[in-house]
């Protein structure tokens, strides 16, 4: 296995797989308190509305996808924007990623405390996620990419167990009564930036465009992912509207749990602690991704992207990422109470990153002349 | 510092001269010095009619006396011609100019015989082909369907399976591996159907192997695996030539070696080892269920163990009220945590299941039951281990059983050991922990370089119909996508 490379380009993947992470990706740890942040029904648009738009950012980076640049991969890209600033966007990702991971991990691990282990010191729980994302990653991209599949058939499946409080004898049309919003404070337009933060993601398929077959109708895939999570974000929203409704809804601080808590089971009581174990895939698969980009993007950083990848460098980058988890943990996550800092700072650069970099693509590309 | 040197030491200079003796031209003293100490070997000499010298050698075990009889010495004892080799009645004889041919031809069933007047070594095939009969499989054993099944002679197996499918375009090549043993190798594929990259794949990977004994296919599929630290086959083993036909059909390559009934097919996927031969000849609804069946036995033998341990150590408020007063009643007066009285139950199992299989036929299936019974009743008694997990190993086990490849069987015994540690820590995430590690590791395999989850992980959605489930075979028009055939489709006529 001399030869062995972990952004080894053996296979072109099919565009299915464009679709399957789009979804997945958008479905991490916002969409588990993504209720909180809306809370009023009229919210209901909102979501389609933010959908439309983020089905803008999907069109642009189609357009990516489909220039000759995207294939070329780190090359493309140095192509198009020059070596320097390849090397500063690279460094300023380095941040960007971490700041996903971070938010994504520890929130996980959060609600694997409160749900599964009270007395847990989550550090242990964020070393073992890690120890498996070090051991997905070093396989390589091209085995994580395909990990995808797995990771959504044994996720997708969950949002149907809700079905069944849609159709509750208590539930009346009224629940999801005032449609209109009667006054739009700071706060709806804070729920407008967190769906448009939670659906952020797929720009980061930017950097994967090389493992993809990129001209096939990668548009129709891209949307078809982004649908498909625009209608669960709908369907566990209005879930939840039902079995809470507006007013308890903002006292939980996991809402999509909690309604899980009360599924029955004649074998298992507590469903809610196999279903959050079984969203563990999906988390594993989305930070393992993230991790590889973190490896690729310091590597550039480091203009070191022409060399032969090591698992002992991938291994030193899993290191930096523990132990600022570990840090973010102890300083920012665990002293939070009403207002996590880092929460807040992902919400915004999750939001800016699934605007701004689909628009710098574009404009880097007609600038080219290319698209 | 750790430059290799040079090997001239003793050893290679007697392989030095060896290899010059034997190329040298070839002599009877030269012959005789080949087979000095080799009881076994003969040199017979007798006398043409019309009195002219020849000298038979062969070693005795491996050829067939009454052939030699019948089709040389007889027929050369009568012979009047000029030239010897005229006489004989094979119909194929083999000129021999060096000593290391000689010796080959001699250890592979070939009768040596030395013309003293033309000075000329001739070889005639006439190896003991005696061996086993053709029997039943016993390793995978069905109900109905062909009953015959692979042995230990190469030449037989090669014609179960071009009787299945009497096709030229069927193709097998022939290698000769181990540098000791020069085993006979056949690689099979079905030319324009199977992908070429398969054929070259397989053919580099053998041609590759230095070693000097290839005794069996399972040794060979080590040497031609892409991942050697798994425990997970990456060929399928099989002693059914209908089973190596289906796996032709659909655009695989077959390997046979000599001396071996069992065959290899390549490449495989995870899914393979599920499959049955019986489920092509049940009905398909009723193949479906028993389908099903076997993935779940799988993670049940896997699971429910670690599970038993998980709730009882961490979880105990998943557990339904009814369970757990059963449970807390059974636990209450064990010494033993649930791991160590899950562990120590399970390797008593395996003693077992390990020592039956050692034992003759009759005494191990007594083996099987009274160890059973009476070791599980005895550490319920004595108070080392609960009535549920007794229930709950025993299932477990008669699950494991139910998965038709037996090599996957016993890698799911490691497997549930490191998914029983991790939920011993860790609960039921420790357990969704170690699928994900088990998934991870599948998703990375390769069989033949083909991704050993296909059709899953990638996706082939029209393969599906073969998966999870056993479709109609009416409705599976096309070869396996995953396998990426020359031919698609399966219908001579398209519809």
């Amino acid at each position: 296995m001399s030869g062995f490379s972990i952004f080894d380009k053996t296979s072109s993947l099919h565009s299915i797989y464009v679709t399957l992470m789009v979804n997945r990706i958008q479905m991490l740890y916002f969409v588990i308190i993504l209720p909180v942040f809306l809370i009023y029904p009229y919210m209901i648009w909102v979501i389609i509305l933010v959908g439309f738009l983020s089905q803008m950012s999907i069109f642009l980076l189609s357009k990516w996808f489909n220039s000759i640049y995207a294939s070329k991969g780190y090359e493309g890209f140095a192509e198009l924007l020059g070596e320097r600033s390849v090397r500063v966007l690279a460094f300023i990702g380095l941040g960007l990623i971490l700041l996903k991971i971070t938010v994504i991990t520890l929130g996980y691990v959060e609600i694997t405390q409160h749900f599964i282990f009270p007395s847990l010191n989550t550090n242990w729980m964020i070393l073992f996620i890690l120890l498996i994302c070090w051991y997905v990653g070093s396989l390589g991209m091209a085995p994580t990419i395909r990990f995808v599949v797995i990771a959504f058939l044994s996720t997708a499946w969950m949002v149907l167990l809700l079905v069944n409080f849609l159709f509750q004898p208590s539930n009346t049309i009224h629940d999801l009564f005032p449609l209109v919003p009667f006054d739009w404070t700071i706060e709806s337009w804070k729920g407008v930036l967190f769906i448009f933060s939670a659906l952020s993601g797929p720009e980061y398929l930017v950097l994967l465009a090389p493992w993809f077959n990129t001209r096939k109708k990668i548009l129709k895939y891209m949307t078809i992912g982004n649908a498909f999570t625009i209608f669960e974000y709908l369907f566990l929203f209005i879930a939840s509207l039902f079995f809470f409704g507006p007013h308890y809804l903002k006292e939980i601080r996991f809402p999509m749990m909690e309604v899980m808590r009360y599924m029955e089971s004649p074998v298992f009581e507590r469903i809610d602690m196999i279903l959050i174990s079984f969203y563990l895939i999906n988390f594993v698969f989305a930070i393992s991704i993230f991790i590889l980009l973190f490896y690729g993007a310091s590597r550039i950083t480091l203009k070191k992207s022409k060399e032969q990848t090591t698992k002992s460098g991938f291994a030193f980058c899993c290191s930096i990422v523990f132990i600022c988890l570990f840090i973010n943990n102890e300083l920012f996550w665990k002293e939070a109470t009403n207002q996590n800092i880092l929460l807040e700072l992902e919400i915004w650069a999750g939001a800016l990153t699934y605007i701004l970099i689909p628009l710098f693509l574009f404009t880097s590309l007609k600038r080219k002349g290319r698209v | 510092m750790f430059k290799k040197r040079k090997n001239t030491g003793i050893g290679n200079k007697i392989e030095n001269s060896i290899t010059k003796t034997k190329n040298t031209p070839i002599t009877l003293e030269g012959l005789r010095k080949s087979i000095e100490k080799m009881d076994d070997a003969k040199i017979i000499e007798h006398q043409t009619q019309n009195s002219k010298l020849f000298v038979l050698i062969y070693v005795e075990p491996l050829i067939d006396q009454a052939r030699v009889n019948e089709a040389v010495i007889e027929p050369l004892r009568r012979c009047t011609k000029e030239k010897i080799s005229d006489c004989i009645s094979v119909s194929e004889i083999i000129d021999i100019s060096t000593l290391k041919e000689a010796e080959k031809q001699l250890m592979r069933g070939g009768v040596l015989l030395f013309d003293t007047i033309e000075n000329q070594l001739h070889a005639v095939d006439l190896k003991n082909t005696t061996g086993r009969a053709i029997e039943t499989s016993e390793t995978e054993t069905i109900l109905y369907g062909a009953k015959d099944s692979f042995t230990e002679n190469i030449e037989q197996n090669i014609t179960m399976i071009r009787r299945r499918i009497p096709l030229t375009s069927l193709k097998s090549e022939k290698f000769m591996v181990g540098s000791q043993t020069e085993t006979k190798i056949i690689l099979m594929y079905i030319e324009g159907l199977t992908n070429p990259d398969f054929i070259s794949i397989a053919r580099e990977k053998i041609e590759n192997i230095d070693y000097d004994q290839i005794l069996d296919s399972s040794q060979l599929a080590a040497f031609m695996e892409d991942h050697t630290h798994s425990m997970f086959p990456q060929f399928q083993q099989t002693d059914r030539p209908d089973v190596c036909a289906f796996a032709l059909g659909a655009g695989k390559v077959t390997i046979l070696v000599d001396n071996t009934p069992f065959v290899l097919n390549a490449p495989i996927s995870f899914f393979h080892l599920f499959q049955s031969p019986e489920d092509y000849i049940n009905r398909w609804i009723v193949a479906s269920f028993l389908r099903v069946l076997r993935y779940l036995s799988f993670m049940l033998s896997l699971l429910m163990v670690p599970i038993y341990v998980a709730l009882t150590t961490h979880h105990y408020q998943m557990i339904p009220l009814q369970i757990l007063y059963v449970l807390v009643d059974t636990r209450s007066r064990l010494p033993l945590t649930p791991f160590w009285e899950s562990l120590l139950m399970l390797l008593t199992l395996e003693v077992i299941k390990e020592a039956s299989l050692r034992m003759p036929t009759k005494s191990g299936q007594m083996l099987g039951v009274i160890g059973g019974i009476v070791v599980g009743q005895a550490s319920v008694e004595a108070g080392f281990a609960s009535q549920v997990l007794i229930v709950i190993v025993g299932i477990s086990a008669i699950a494991s059983f139910l998965v038709p490849n037996y090599l996957i069987t016993k890698a799911n015994t490691l497997i549930q050991f490191i998914i029983l540690i991790l939920a011993s820590f860790l609960g039921i995430m420790g357990i969704f922990m170690g699928i994900i590690l088990l998934f991870v590791h599948l998703n990375a395999l390769t069989s033949l370089r083909q991704p050993y989850l296909a059709p899953v992980a990638p996706f082939y959605g029209k393969d599906w119909l073969d998966l999870f489930i056993r479709g109609p075979l009416r409705w599976m028009k096309t070869r396996p996508e995953a396998l990426h055939p020359l031919q698609k489709w399966r219908y001579s006529r398209r519809r």
